[in-house]
């Protein structure tokens, strides 16, 4: 040991100065240290900690936002689709309206035209027998009593005569429906007169209705039910013809 | 002219090959050390390894110690002592002003502890606390100790003793002497040795030995504060002895063997340091004399990683057994 | 042979155990070596180990030398 060197007393004296050395560190610098050191890895931790929880905020902002965004757009397509279905509906509710009104103004316009039409043929119908009776005066030469010439016109248009009508000899109706069709309009009298003669001859009650045929020329012709009786002078005229052929 | 000077792009300045000063000053010292040789020859100083004593009567006599002389290293010593206290003065300071970055000298020390704490706190876990002061003082006293023997004057400004087997004596300058190299040995009277007065710590056995006589003991400490009663049960085990018949001994053989283990770490801490250093030094004694010039300078580098990495070694070390023995196997 | 011949011959005898510190500490930087070449994300952890690993291999180099210096200066 004395060779090496060793000695208690100096291993004593080295052990002591290891403390005193020890202490001293420990007390002004380890300590101090080790706090400083703590203290920045708290600060350190605590500023990790608010950044993760600042990122977390801002990314459930951001899923917030998208979805606020996305309901919003979900809202605005919903609205325009009804937007889009009510437009749609008042516009195929509007051309229906006015396919109406077309239909109806047609249909007025078309009733207009045949009551015009039933005017003008009734007007005209003076204007017939004053032709005709003057190409009869000349025809013949001389002239007929006017009172007579206009009982023999309107007998000719109407088939009445006397109450009664001429066409009609002694026959009976069996019908629900008539349809008196005369070459121009007939006058009210005449249809009264027609009415009553008709009402007298049918079984029942039928309902009586009046058409203007032109082409008739004259005369009337009668439907009852699926019986036509024909008593225009456009069918007698065709008669004629076969008679004479 | 003007026109082409502003147009012209601004040329990269060529790096010129430049006389740099520090080469010249290398040359010079190399030049100046090969006239000092030729002035006063270096010579092997004579190599002890217990420290040297400056007087032959002692200091003082204690009763169960006996003599007790003043040796160089104790000496150095001193010096580690005052170091480091200057060292915790600075910091203290530094840590008093109320920067949150310690700057310059305090900065660097700042950083060192750092690192090692941030290490003993990954070995060691929440007993960090408690080993980091030992770790960190081992290093830092070992360190300033070791790279003592990096500071010229150290080993070599001292005392000249008549001794049987040194050299001659020569004196320069008018007011100091020196060790030449002559044939002096065997005129008894005539011939010196050096006492340095500061031999470097760390080559002195009663350093080295009372380091790793605390080291070991404030593991053994640390550990029963840990564990309690268990800690022992790592060198007595007797859990086994009486349910395992067999293994159960093996057991508590192991366990002595624990013993051994750590009283063998006293030894290979201790003379792991000590060698490291003292063959250190001789190594530059060696070398200083067998080729003077700039040969040295190289050791001197090498020198001093040695004496970081046996500084770090040894404090980590110390902290790796107090880690272990809070733990437990 | 006289003493001080034997001493001489002793102390070099006594380095020849600095061979085992030697390629100790050869096998270990080859391996820490390797091991950072494959994975440079661990040096920091292979140096701290390699360099503990060092002076523990050292040690046994360094009582060769021990030996050998006490058998020179103290002996």
């Amino acid at each position: 040991m004395e060779a090496l060197g060793l000695n208690l007393g100096y291993l004593l004296v080295q052990i002591l100065n290891f403390a005193i050395v020890f202490v001293v560190l420990r007390a002004w610098v380890y300590k101090p240290i080790v706090n400083v050191l703590e203290n920045r890895k708290k600060k350190i931790a605590q500023s990790l900690e608010d950044a993760r929880k600042a990122e977390e905020a801002r990314q459930n902002a951001e899923a917030e936002a998208a979805k606020i965004i996305d309901e919003a757009r979900g809202k605005a397509k919903d609205i325009v689709r009804e937007a889009a279905e009510q437009a749609d509906l008042t516009a195929k509710d509007i051309i229906e309206k006015a396919k109406q009104r077309a239909k109806e103004i047609h249909q007025e316009a078309l009733a207009e035209a045949g009551e015009e039409k039933n005017r003008i043929l009734a007007d005209m119908r003076g204007q017939v027998a004053a032709l005709a009776i003057a190409a009869a005066q000349k025809l013949i030469g001389s002239a007929l009593d006017e009172k007579r010439q206009k009982a023999l016109v309107d007998e000719f248009f109407s088939g009445v005569k006397g109450g009664k009508i001429v066409v009609l000899e002694g026959e009976g109706f069996e019908g629900e429906t008539v349809l008196v069709s005369s070459a121009l309009p007939l006058t009210e009298a005449e249809k009264k007169v027609l009415e009553k003669d008709i009402l007298k001859r049918s079984k029942g009650e039928p309902e009586v209705n009046f058409a203007v045929d032109p082409t008739l020329l004259g005369g009337l012709t009668i439907k009852v039910g699926d019986k036509v009786y024909d008593y225009s002078v456009s069918t007698q005229l065709a008669e004629l013809g076969n008679m004479m052929n | 002219m003007v026109a082409d000077n502003t147009l012209a792009t601004p040329e990269k300045p060529k790096k010129k090959w430049r006389y740099g000063v520090n080469r010249w000053f290398v040359l010079l010292f190399i030049i100046l050390g090969v006239f000092a040789n030729r002035a006063f020859s270096p010579i092997l100083p004579h190599i002890q390894l217990p420290a040297e004593r400056y007087s032959h009567t002692p200091l003082l006599t204690l009763p169960v110690i006996g003599d007790f002389y003043w040796t160089n290293t104790l000496t150095a010593a001193v010096l580690v002592d005052l170091i480091l206290l200057i060292i915790a003065l600075v910091v203290r300071k530094a840590l008093n002003s109320g920067k949150q970055v310690l700057e310059g000298f305090a900065g660097a020390v700042e950083a060192f502890l750092e690192m090692i704490y941030n290490l003993t706190e990954s070995t060691a876990g929440h007993h960090a606390k408690k080993i980091f002061p030992y770790f960190a003082t081992i290093t830092l006293m070992v360190l300033v100790a070791n790279w003592m023997e990096l500071i010229p004057g150290v080993d070599s400004i001292g005392i000249l003793e008549p001794s049987s087997h040194g050299y001659p004596v020569e004196s320069f300058l008018g007011f100091a002497e020196t060790l030449v190299k002559g044939e002096g040995a065997g005129h008894e009277g005539s011939t010196y040795t050096l006492i340095p007065y500061v031999r470097t710590l760390s080559t002195d056995l009663n350093f080295t030995v009372g380091l790793a006589l605390i080291s070991v003991f404030m593991t053994q400490v640390i550990g029963l504060q840990a564990r309690g009663v268990n800690y022992l049960s790592k060198f007595f085990n007797v859990k086994g002895l009486f349910s395992k018949p067999i293994f159960g001994v093996i057991d508590f053989g192991v366990g002595l063997l624990e013993i051994v283990s750590e009283v063998s770490k006293i030894l290979s801490f201790s003379f792991r340091l000590l060698g490291n250093i003292f063959a250190g030094t001789v190594l530059l004694f060696v070398i200083g004399s067998l080729v003077p010039v700039f040969a040295q300078s190289m050791f001197l580098m090498l020198e001093f990683f040695v004496g970081l990495i046996q500084a770090v070694v040894f404090g980590m070390l110390t902290m790796m057994f107090m880690a272990q023995a809070t733990h437990g196997h | 042979m006289d003493k001080e011949a034997a001493r001489l011959i002793g102390a070099g005898i006594a380095m020849i155990g600095a061979i085992g510190g030697g390629l100790g500490i050869g096998v270990l930087v080859s391996g820490a070596v390797q091991g950072i070449a494959r994975n440079p994300e661990a040096s920091g952890d292979i140096q701290t180990n390699m360099i503990l690993g060092i002076a523990f291999a050292e040690a046994v180099a360094i009582y060769c030398l021990v030996v050998a210096l006490l058998i020179l200066f103290v002996i």
